[in-house]
């Protein structure tokens, strides 16, 4: 068999590659090595009549390229709940940051009159800061060595965008980038609930507590694509699954061809260009162009092997910072969980409240805590948590009357000292139930079936090295023209003809799609210069 | 070093005892002890892994080439970002040359010390844990970062910056104590035409119309002076020496926003005898250069975590040395003086006051260096125990921050001390701010006053 392009894994930025690719006119196969679509972006049956977003549990991909892959053609529905997120606290009162903001503003008021003042000043910042990165987050990072008149026009528009911000919003882009979260929300706020949720924002998926420096730049780059730092992202009817069918059907209709169980033994490099690659089953493909969707440690060194790369970039590789710090567990109930600081609300109220993400507002120092435990090998006690509960919005994932609820467990580190994920895998699981039901009490008795995902099942199940959710740590010394690598950030590697797209590329920031919209137009690129 | 050339000072009675090494004990019986003797070292460290005595070389070679990719521009005025200067701009543009001018692999190297913490940095070089916690603990010196917190591997570099003038490491005794650099400075000084008034603390500057005229002693003496310059923190200057009215406002939120957050303290232990340390007994070498209590990576970065929550490190960091092995004359003979870096001691404490904890934390201490030297007990004489308020209120240091403000990234280069005031100017003409504060910081002494005044005299 022979193609123009062979795409190595159907995750949403492969997907995203695929459908562009495909339709600029070219031969794509897609190859999967799971039994469906959509890598992270997943709706699995938990138990029978329980639907529930396996890992991923909001779609948050670039409304860009919703529009310009048509996916609500597609059967994408977009679902917006009324509440950002809801902080629920030890106490009588949790914090409801409501999309309405007037709505959310006032219920800050409750927690500090100071803090719902400087609320919208915050997010008008934060907005005005987020909009000069998502310009960044949406070019390719330039060439350092040869930059070309695109890479010099793009940072000659950044550079406007940034001086266009103003010096009060210019210098506070400069002083956030590099510090901690915890820090930028001390200066803004001083209610707890708030600055918790806020500092959750700036160390999901990472190696990275509150405290640490850099944990304000991943808020940033989170937040970057929706302009706002609170519970980016939207869910998709039917669960993130949806969205990959969405995108998978997208493809397919501009001709893309996607084979699922088909897993890749090796990419096949002749002198130090790749020519297709070779199945488990022994199957040979050949292809013009490879572009994979795999993180870039298990393409190069896994899917490539390092004999085939000088020994300085093997070493690099290596290096690559990607220890997963994130667990997945996801419950299906027999009731809606009934949080002790909403009591006083009325039963429609708590629903909507509950219907966005829902931080456990356990504080600025349980979060570091919890991040404490990681950095010896361990996980704490009180892990940090977030929750949603797709069924209030979606009915159809749940019986009546029941829901899924879907949470985000860290931090479980990816190398556990003096134990494995397989031994304490059920302990993670019991210690998430136990945080969830000291907010919401009785929650233990409605689980009628719950799933476990460590980052060792991330690594083994899904292919992620090191269980990384970001394809490797999202951090500054792993970002634009150095992610994956300085020297190696234009979606090209060592192979000539080999490309990666996932969300170990730049941006990275998950499952936007974005990695994946602009590896293809590298892709393109490269294969006009290429031709004759 | 430039500045002990062009200011002469040995001339001015200026005497640096290279100080020999550091020696890291350990609670097993270990001990990793590295010398200037190259060879020493590495015949040392490879006891404790061959790889890591290849890498060590490497290593080495690979820091110098970042720290004289570095010093220009701690020598620079850092440029404003958000001014239209030709010659901000021209500086941005010779960064970016100098970069693009590295070899591929230096270019690797500097983006990760500019973002890495020094673990992460130092993991992908060695496997040994006590070489990895030893020399992690330089980048952590006056910090609130633990050894994990990115950003830490930048101040490594600043230990290799003494080497590439060739002539010796910058971190040494002076003979008779650091005083004697003081006093060699004033030495040059007076020499050039200063006069130096002691006893004379400063109550306010003078300021009218927006522009400083001079100051105002304690005592009630003023001043008058076309130009000032304040060698202390913005806190002090700003704040304490200035009435928030006299200056913008939100400049005044800008300094209240700066971060000091001292985190360290200092022991100074009159001895009656030596240290008998356990794991290499008995008077040697191995005393007269720095002594680390670094045993492990966890060790430092356990000793930062309690320091986050508002406690002192019960069991700490500490960097020793004892002086008068190398200079007697600082104690009658056969006694000793031996000078202890502590860290972490939080400015911040979450329960009691360090006016409350300053014996506990001094007992600390020396439970932690009797775990190494068990014989510490029985010799001490005397202790000091200096607390960062001790600090704060001794030496005019806000929050006993000993660099005058955090050295995190988000308040170095041209947001030191704050963004758009990097440049030694304030807002108040003919007032201008040289100390540690500024740019490039504290550690690398006299570099901010030099470029202050270069500034001020229109050379930068």
């Amino acid at each position: 068999m022979s193609f123009d392009t062979v795409i190595i894994g159907a995750g949403v930025n492969g997907l995203v590659t695929a459908a562009f690719l495909a339709r600029a006119g070219r031969k794509v196969l897609v190859l999967e090595r799971g039994d469906r679509v959509g890598g992270c972006a997943r709706t699995t049956e938990l138990v029978p009549g329980f639907r529930c977003p396996t890992l991923a549990h909001v779609a948050s991909i670039d409304p860009a390229i919703v529009r310009a892959l048509d996916l609500t053609q597609h059967g994408l529905r977009i679902i917006r709940p009324d509440a950002d997120v809801c902080a629920p606290t030890a106490g009588d009162r949790a914090l409801v940051l409501w999309r309405d903001r007037a709505r959310a503003a006032q219920e800050i008021r409750g927690f500090s009159a100071s803090d719902a003042e400087r609320y919208p000043r915050f997010l008008a910042s934060f907005s005005r800061i987020a909009a000069v990165l998502r310009g960044v987050c949406e070019s390719i990072p330039p060439s350092i060595d040869e930059p070309n008149a695109a890479d010099l026009f793009g940072l000659l528009k950044t550079g406007r965008a940034f001086r266009g911000l103003g010096k009060a919003d210019a210098y506070r882009m400069l002083r956030w980038m590099p510090m901690s979260v915890a820090d930028l929300a001390d200066e803004w706020f001083e209610s707890e609930p708030l600055r918790s949720v806020i500092a959750a924002g700036g160390i999901l998926g990472s190696f990275l507590g509150p405290r640490s420096s850099g944990s304000a730049a991943l808020l940033l780059l989170l937040g970057a694509g929706e302009g706002q730092p609170l519970a980016n992202g939207w869910f998709a009817a039917g669960g993130p699954g949806a969205l990959a069918d969405a995108l998978a059907a997208a493809a397919r209709r501009a001709g893309a061809e996607i084979r699922t169980l088909s897993d890749i033994a090796s990419i096949n490099v002749t002198g130090e260009t790749a020519t297709g690659v070779t199945l488990t089953t022994g199957e040979v493909i050949s292809a013009r162009t490879v572009i994979s969707n795999a993180d870039p440690k298990r393409t190069l060194l896994g899917l490539v092997g390092a004999t085939h790369l000088g020994p300085e970039f093997v070493r690099r590789m290596q290096n690559l910072r990607s220890h997963g710090t994130l667990a997945k567990v996801n419950y299906a109930v027999d009731a809606l969980p009934r949080f002790t600081s909403l009591r006083f609300r009325q039963a429609s109220e708590q629903a909507a409240a509950l219907s966005g993400r829902i931080r456990l507002a356990s504080g600025v120092d349980t979060i570091e805590r919890a991040f404490d435990a990681a950095k010896y090998g361990g996980f704490a006690e009180e892990p940090w948590i977030e929750l949603t509960i797709p069924s209030i919005t979606d009915p159809a994932l749940a019986p009546p009357g029941r829901h899924v609820v879907s949470a985000y467990v860290q931090y479980a580190p990816y190398h556990l000292r003096g134990s494995n994920w397989d031994s304490e895998r059920d302990r993670l699981g019991d210690v998430a139930t136990q945080t969830i039901a000291r907010y919401a009490p009785g929650f233990e008795s409605s689980i009628v079936g719950r799933e476990v995902v460590t980052p060792l099942d991330l690594e083994r199940s899904y292919g992620l090295t090191g269980g990384h959710i970001f394809h490797g740590e999202l951090a500054l010394d792993q970002f634009f023209v150095t992610r994956p690598l300085l020297g190696w950030a234009r979606y090209a590697t060592p192979i000539e003809n080999l490309f990666l797209c996932g969300s170990g590329t730049h941006p990275g920031t998950g499952l936007d799609g974005r990695s994946g919209a602009l590896a293809a137009r590298q892709a393109l690129k490269a294969a006009a210069r290429s031709k004759p | 070093p430039e500045i002990i050339r062009d200011l002469d000072l040995p001339r001015h009675g200026l005497e640096i005892l290279p100080l020999d090494g550091t020696f890291t004990p350990m609670p097993n019986g270990d001990h990793l002890w590295r010398v200037n003797d190259h060879a020493r070292t590495q015949r040392e460290i490879r006891r404790h892994s061959t790889l890591d005595a290849e890498a060590y070389d490497e290593y080495g070679k690979a820091m110098v080439e970042m720290a004289r990719f570095v010093k220009p521009i701690l020598d620079m005025t850092p440029p404003d970002p958000m001014s239209l200067d030709p010659r901000g701009l021209m500086k941005l543009a010779f960064l970016g040359k100098r970069f693009r001018a590295l070899a591929d692999l230096d270019r690797y190297n500097q983006v990760q010390l500019m973002t890495m913490s020094a673990v992460d940095f130092l993991d992908q070089w060695f496997e040994t844990d006590v070489l990895k916690a030893t020399m992690s603990a330089s980048g952590i010196i006056g910090t609130f970062l633990g050894v994990r917190s990115p950003g830490t591997a930048y101040v490594l570099l600043h230990h290799y910056m003494g080497e590439i003038d060739g002539a010796f490491r910058s971190w040494g005794f002076a003979r008779g104590g650091t005083g004697a650099i003081s006093n060699a400075i004033a030495a040059a000084a007076k020499e050039a035409g200063v006069e130096i008034r002691t006893e004379a603390a400063v109550a306010r500057i003078t300021v009218a119309n927006g522009e400083a005229s001079g100051v105002v002693l304690t005592n009630g003496d003023e001043l008058q002076a076309s130009l000032v310059l304040s060698s202390v923190d913005p806190n002090l200057t700003f704040l304490k020496f200035m009435d928030a009215k006299d200056l913008p406002d939100d400049f005044v939120a800008d300094v209240r926003r700066y971060k000091f957050r001292g985190s360290s303290g200092k022991v100074n232990l009159a001895l009656d005898g030596l240290p008998n340390f356990t794991c290499m007994p008995g008077d040697g070498p191995h005393l007269r250069g720095a002594i680390s209590i670094s045993p492990s990576v966890d060790y430092m970065e356990r000793a930062y975590d309690q320091a986050k929550y508002g406690e002192f490190s019960r069991r700490p960091y500490m960097d020793m040395v004892i002086p008068t092995l190398t200079d007697p004359s600082i104690a009658p003979p056969g006694k000793h003086i031996m000078s202890c870096f502590v860290q972490y001691a939080p400015y911040k404490l979450a329960n009691g006051t360090w006016d409350e904890q300053r014996e506990a934390f001094g007992d600390a201490v020396i439970d932690t260096i009797a775990e190494y030297a068990p014989n510490i007990r029985d010799l001490i004489l005397h202790r000091q125990v200096l607390t960062p308020l001790d600090i704060e209120r001794d030496f005019g240091l806000t929050e006993g921050n000993i660099f005058q403000g955090e050295l995190s990234l988000e308040q170095l280069f041209f947001a030191r001390p704050l963004p758009g005031w990097a440049q030694y100017k304030t807002p108040i003409r003919n007032l201008w701010m040289c100390g540690s504060a500024t740019h490039p910081g504290g550690g690398i002494m006299g570099a901010p006053a030099r470029n202050c005044v270069m500034k001020i005299l229109g050379n930068k």
